[in-house]
């Protein structure tokens, strides 16, 4: 650590985002090309799908988030909502939780990265463990360094990382696909009817609900940022809607791109979004836009990367500050960025990030490992959505300028469709894929184990809680 | 302060631990599949000695490095389930553990990647959808063609 990362106490609150960088906080967070070919696969019931996603996921995280952001201004996101509602175990039990989801889930981000990067300039490249691991660790600490240069960095670096690799990517899949119905060509899908929108739900197509529910997962990324933001109580909602619906917009007109344009028995999901991307331009007649496409994707990874590093290490800086944690989980930099944290994060990060390059045939334990972030992420978004309904009987006069409309009735509506979503996912997340199936419940007892020792950390750092972590308080902050 | 810094350096140990030691355990405690010529075809073979109907076949050779070729079947079962099972050999393990490591690159979301995979030798079996009893019970099959 530098000398300038000596500081403890209050991070600096330099109000520097406004109603776009929000959104594009949320965007980056949430917007990602890998997802389109695997939805594509589903032919028009991925419309189906996805409206399931947004009934029992984004609507109500959207609106939940809004009215706590809007409420709760302060910073630590998730950690501060779910603090007023359910006391400090609570929120910080949610904030670990979103935060050690991360770390499990850095070097599957990370290995996208270095693979797509690897396509623009040598696939075979990707074979090779030891380029993995240098791009993956270049991207990591590259992204924790923007962070260290605090919020107005890392907001310009997220503004135009996400127009250039997120949006202008699925925008360009959209007009392809636009090109491709104007002009004729035949389309591989059937017509569009009501029952081909439908998807089929079933006991084989259950483990993928789980899947679609966190889809949109990162909605709530803004809210960490509080502290920076000029106008929390009038640009969260704006935020929440515009990021809404520029995910929505953008998820669902690219994946219908492609769905109408390459076969799904050429969707080879196996094989990566890259391949689905060449066989999109080669078919749409532009295969020299493959590598300039696989550039803007890594770099759509990366921000992706970068939105899910630092807010919930945000979070963590704030429960630091608070005294939750020991003195050196608190250290700031001059540009306030939580350095402590970042660094930490880092560490375990890239120790998870060579484990997962250096040991690559034990594909179940992947799958173990990815089932452990779809719990911690599902406990987070139930503490959520539990919040916002307790808040409404525990907190009934504290002045909201955004509520979620329809009173007491539209509370229970929202937040009861986003807990019944997320606790069905984590249910069904629980499920053993077919090939565990002759060890179903060593599974779901590794899983449920790995899960707990994710989440239990807070509980043992408030046990052993000192007066002495806790920061004098910093003036026109509410802790 | 003079308990404080330990206390801290134990918290921040603690907290690595926490991370590394699940993880550590579940990637040592996983079953890895060593890189062998594993002869005929794994899927096929599979299919047949658990008396599952084979209701197409197609050749497709994925677009990776070291992908020399396999098969696409559907596999159909006596009590009408479905299931799709795309195979693919690879030339070495480096190829082979590359294309898992994409694989599980490309979770939809903050989920899971779409289907499953199993490894068997020098193939790769992607199969969707994941929770299908066709693969429930092929794949003691296919685990025995890895000697396990």
């Amino acid at each position: 650590m530098s000398a300038d990362a000596t500081n403890t106490g209050s991070l600096p609150s330099k109000k520097v985002l406004g109603l776009f960088a929000l959104a594009m906080i949320n965007v980056a967070a949430v917007l990602s090309i890998r997802n389109f070919p695997s939805m594509a696969i589903y032919g028009w019931s991925c419309i189906g799908w996805y409206i399931i996603g947004a009934i029992l996921f984004l609507i109500p995280i959207s609106l939940a988030g809004a009215e706590l952001a809007t409420g709760w201004p302060e910073g630590g996101g998730v950690y501060a909502w779910v603090k007023q509602a359910f006391g400090e175990k609570g929120g910080f039990t949610a904030l670990f939780c979103e935060w050690s989801n991360n770390l499990v889930w850095f070097p599957t981000v990370l290995s996208f990265i270095a693979s797509t990067l690897a396509f623009a300039l040598t696939p075979a490249l990707a074979t090779s463990p030891y380029y993995m691991f240098t791009v993956m660790m270049i991207a990591f600490w590259g992204t924790t360094a923007i962070a260290y240069f605090g919020e107005e960095a890392s907001t310009k670096f997220g503004n135009v990382g996400v127009i250039l690799g997120s949006i202008i990517p699925a925008i360009l899949i959209i007009l392809l696909g636009v090109w491709w119905l104007s002009s004729g060509q035949s389309l591989v899908l059937p017509h569009l009817t009501l029952e081909a929108m439908v998807p089929t739900i079933n006991f084989s197509t259950l483990p993928f609900f789980a899947t679609i529910i966190l889809l949109f997962a990162g909605m709530e990324m803004a809210g960490f940022h509080a502290l920076e933001t000029r106008d929390p109580q009038k640009d969260f909602p704006r935020a929440m809607a515009l990021s809404a619906l520029i995910i929505v917009v953008c998820t669902v007109l690219a994946t219908l791109a492609i769905a109408i344009v390459i076969p799904a028995d050429q969707l080879n999901l196996a094989s990566g979004v890259m391949q689905a991307i060449q066989y999109f331009f080669n078919a749409a007649h532009v295969p020299w836009l493959v590598a300039p496409m696989a550039v803007l994707i890594t770099l759509g990874g990366v921000v992706s990367l970068a939105a899910w590093l630092i807010g919930p290490a945000k979070g963590l800086g704030i429960v630091a500050e608070e005294g939750n944690m020991p003195p050196l989980f608190d250290r700031t930099n001059k540009y306030g960025a939580p350095v402590a944290v970042l660094v930490i994060q880092a560490l375990i990060g890239s120790l998870i990030a060579l484990l997962y390059v250096f040991l690559p045939s034990v594909n179940q334990a992947y799958w173990i490992l990815s089932a452990m972030t779809v719990e911690l992420l599902c406990i987070v978004y139930i503490l959520v959505f539990a919040s916002v309904i307790k808040l409404r009987y525990s907190q009934p006069d504290k002045p909201r300028p955004f509520t979620i409309p329809g009173g007491k009735t539209g509370v229970w509506i929202v937040g009861g469709l986003g807990l019944f979503g997320t606790t069905l996912a984590f249910v069904v997340g629980l499920m053993p894929p077919s090939f565990f199936a002759s060890n179903g419940l060593a599974y779901v007892l590794s899983v449920l184990l790995g899960t707990f020792l994710l989440a239990v950390p807070p509980l043992v750092f408030l046990k052993l809680k000192k007066a002495s972590w806790k920061k004098p308080a910093v003036p026109g902050r509410n802790v | 302060m003079n308990m404080t810094p330990r206390m801290e350096h134990g918290l921040v140990l603690f907290l690595v631990l926490m991370f590394l030691i699940p993880c550590a355990m579940i990637i040592f405690v996983s079953t890895e599949v060593p890189y062998r010529v594993v002869p005929g075809e794994p899927v096929k073979d599979a299919a047949l000695a658990a008396g599952i109907t084979i209701t197409s076949v197609k050749d497709t050779t994925w677009n990776l490095t070291g992908a020399t070729g396999g098969k696409t079947y559907v596999l159909t079962d006596s009590s009408g389930n479905t299931v799709t099972m795309s195979t693919q050999a690879f030339d070495s393990a480096e190829s082979r553990d590359a294309a898992i490591r994409l694989y599980n690159a490309h979770p939809v979301g903050r989920g899971k990647p779409v289907g499953s995979l199993l490894v068997v030798g020098q193939h790769i079996v992607y199969v969707t959808p994941a929770n299908s009893p066709i693969l429930e019970e092929i794949s003691g099959e296919l685990k025995k063609m890895n000697g396990s």
